[in-house]
């Protein structure tokens, strides 16, 4: 029994009703996002230190090692592409990979929904380096766990990564991932990136040194190193499978309104872009806000997390430190065009929403309100948007009728 | 003993091999499995944080330092703790470094006679009940708060409780006993 569950007067019963609603108290998803986006500037991989030597010690028992290794999974690749193949390895049994019908449909053979119905699920190793792979004609449908299903077609490879996350190696392959527990989430590597979902179904294709992900269903995120972008269904997102170093992650597209291509290299920044932010928020303190708006506008300049703080930020100061309103909305708009599916596009929205109609701006508030409830229907601030929305609506239709 | 029996885990749905899993991914430089950490544990930051008196405009550079802390130092989190203890561990300590950095500017403020900073609110906490919560918490005394907070609010158990703050259990208890004396007192005086 929790203690003053039954209050015996009015101040414990404030006192219980106190502690129970602090107990709610968890923040908001933009605070956490927010934050998120801060503390993603500090995530380094943590690199390992060693001697000359023990690098060479190492690389000979590694060569060792992989002679003994590599030999049980060559053979059962090759087992696996025979049984893909619907002929049984001579001597050989798999219970955990099911012979396929002899007759199994390629593309030219029936409709994929007829493939899917006939081809069935095969329930690989989730091991490190172990691979599946498609032929010619071939298609094959993987189970990766937790219920995610990859549908690979021909000419296509899937593995598995130290961490155990599925990899597509080669071709393409259908993802179908069901939603996932709260805090957790699904990833699948393709060259450097790992796409990250919650539920969903999406493709991704390794085809000419390049990596694509295409999103038919939910929300995924790509990643390479701290730097990332969103997808939501219908986008679809084009990388280099081999990116230079220091080229920051290209922004998703949306097939009808922007060409897929690869991204031209991030234009370098003089000041260290994790650097940027804190020296902004240092000047501020100490009342310098011109020298941090002039801090702020050179991490901008950069890519990745720290560019993109700093454009939300120089917006923010130009709002509420230097109090000029249109700026401020020029200058989020701005970084909506940049950073369209940025960490911080939630709040630079609903920031705009809300210093428009604070400017007293009916119209653009109110496109801008609307805009915002249907990219974020799943929001927190969602019903202060509606509850906006429809008083911006009753001052307008009171503007028409006088 | 109806204290005895107040087994509230922080994290009901998150087993401890489901934090060790993510410690190995965090542990080797795993980004994805950061954002995981930091989903899994960042509304329990600011719940705590929010409780332990940090201000609303201290709270998300609080809890950007104290996850830059967990970064910095998970390689030396041994497993022998909840994951979830070893973070409130570190976010009990930044805020009370923190308030003891807020009474100095304080005495400072006196001192100079310099105009008080107008107090902000976050608009999602305009309950009366935890605004008068956090007036009474206020006047507790740093330990006796962590203690209060960890029971009452998190819903550690005492032995949880004794391996944030780093004192026996019956400690744990004797503080508790205090603090919820105090509570009754000042939430007493403040409804006649």
């Amino acid at each position: 029994m929790k203690w003053l569950e039954e209050p015996k007067n009015e101040a414990e019963r404030l006192l219980r009703e106190g502690l129970d609603q602090a107990a709610e108290r968890t923040g908001d998803e933009i605070t956490h996002r927010r934050v998120w986006a801060k503390v993603s500037e500090t995530l380094e991989a943590p690199q390992p230190r060693f001697s000359g030597r023990l690098v060479f010690a190492g690389a000979a028992v590694l060569l060792v090692a992989a002679g003994l290794i590599a030999y049980p999974h060559v053979r059962r690749l090759s087992q696996e592409r025979a049984v893909l193949s619907g002929v049984a390895p001579k001597g050989t049994t798999n219970p955990a990979m099911p012979l396929l019908p002899k007759n199994v449909p390629g593309p030219a053979a029936g409709t994929n929904a007829d493939a899917e119905q006939q081809t069935a699920l095969i329930e690989a190793e989730r091991k490190p380096g172990h691979v599946v792979s498609t032929q010619k004609g071939e298609h094959a449908r993987v189970a990766l766990g937790g219920g995610a299903v990859a549908e690979l077609a021909e000419n296509s490879a899937i593995t598995w990564d130290k961490q155990q996350r599925p990899s597509i190696e080669k071709g393409s392959a259908r993802l179908s991932v069901p939603h996932q527990q709260p805090g957790w989430r699904f990833s699948v590597t393709a060259g450097p990136y790992v796409v990250t979902v919650v539920g969903t179904k999406f493709d991704v294709r390794v085809v000419n040194h390049s990596v694509g992900v295409e999103v038919t269903e939910g929300v995924v995120e790509v990643w390479r190193g701290s730097h990332s972008t969103r997808l939501v269904a219908g986008d679809s997102w084009h990388g280099p499978l081999y990116p230079e170093e220091g080229q920051s992650i290209p922004a998703s597209a949306a097939p009808a309104e922007r060409p897929q291509a690869l991204p031209a290299p991030a234009p370098k920044t003089t000041l260290p872009p994790s650097r940027g932010l804190p020296e902004a928020q240092a000047a501020l303190q100490a009342g310098d806000t011109n020298k941090a708006v002039e801090i702020l506008l050179r991490a901008a300049q950069g890519s990745g997390p720290a560019a993109e703080n700093a454009a939300y930020e120089l917006a923010r100061i130009t709002r509420y430190n230097l109090n000029r309103p249109r700026q401020a909305v020029a200058l989020w708009d701005k970084y909506r065009t940049r950073f369209p599916a940025g960490l911080l596009r939630t709040e630079t929205d609903l920031s705009i929403v809300e210093t428009l109609s604070q400017l007293g701006d009916v119209g653009a508030a109110l496109a801008e309100a609307d805009a915002f409830l249907a990219r974020h229907p799943a929001s927190e601030r969602r019903l202060d948007v509606q509850k906006l929305a429809e008083r911006l609506r009753a001052a307008q239709a009171a503007s028409d009728s006088r | 003993m109806g204290q005895k029996q107040h087994t509230k885990t922080p994290l009901p749905t998150q087993s401890s091999f489901a934090d060790a899993e993510l410690v190995r991914a965090c542990r080797a430089g795993d980004v994805e499995a950061w954002r995981s950490l930091y989903d899994r544990y960042a509304p329990l930051v600011h719940r705590f944080t929010s409780a332990l008196g940090v201000p609303v405009d201290e709270r998300e550079d609080a809890a950007q330092d104290i996850f830059i802390a967990v970064y910095r130092s998970l390689r030396h989190f041994r497993g022998e703790a909840q994951l979830s203890t070893w973070i409130y561990r570190i976010a009990a300590r930044h805020a009370i470094r923190l308030g003891r950095r807020r009474r100095t500017r304080e005495a400072m403020r006196l001192m100079m006679l310099t105009e008080k900073p107008a107090i902000l609110i976050d608009p999602s906490e305009r309950s009366t009940q935890v605004a008068t919560l956090d007036r009474m918490l206020a006047k507790l005394p740093p330990k006796k708060r962590t203690v209060l907070v960890l029971f009452e609010i998190e819903g550690l158990s005492a032995k949880e409780i004794s391996d944030v703050v780093g004192c026996p259990e019956n400690t744990v208890w004797s503080r508790l006993h205090h603090a919820r004396s105090e509570m009754v007192k000042a939430a007493r005086r403040m409804v006649p």
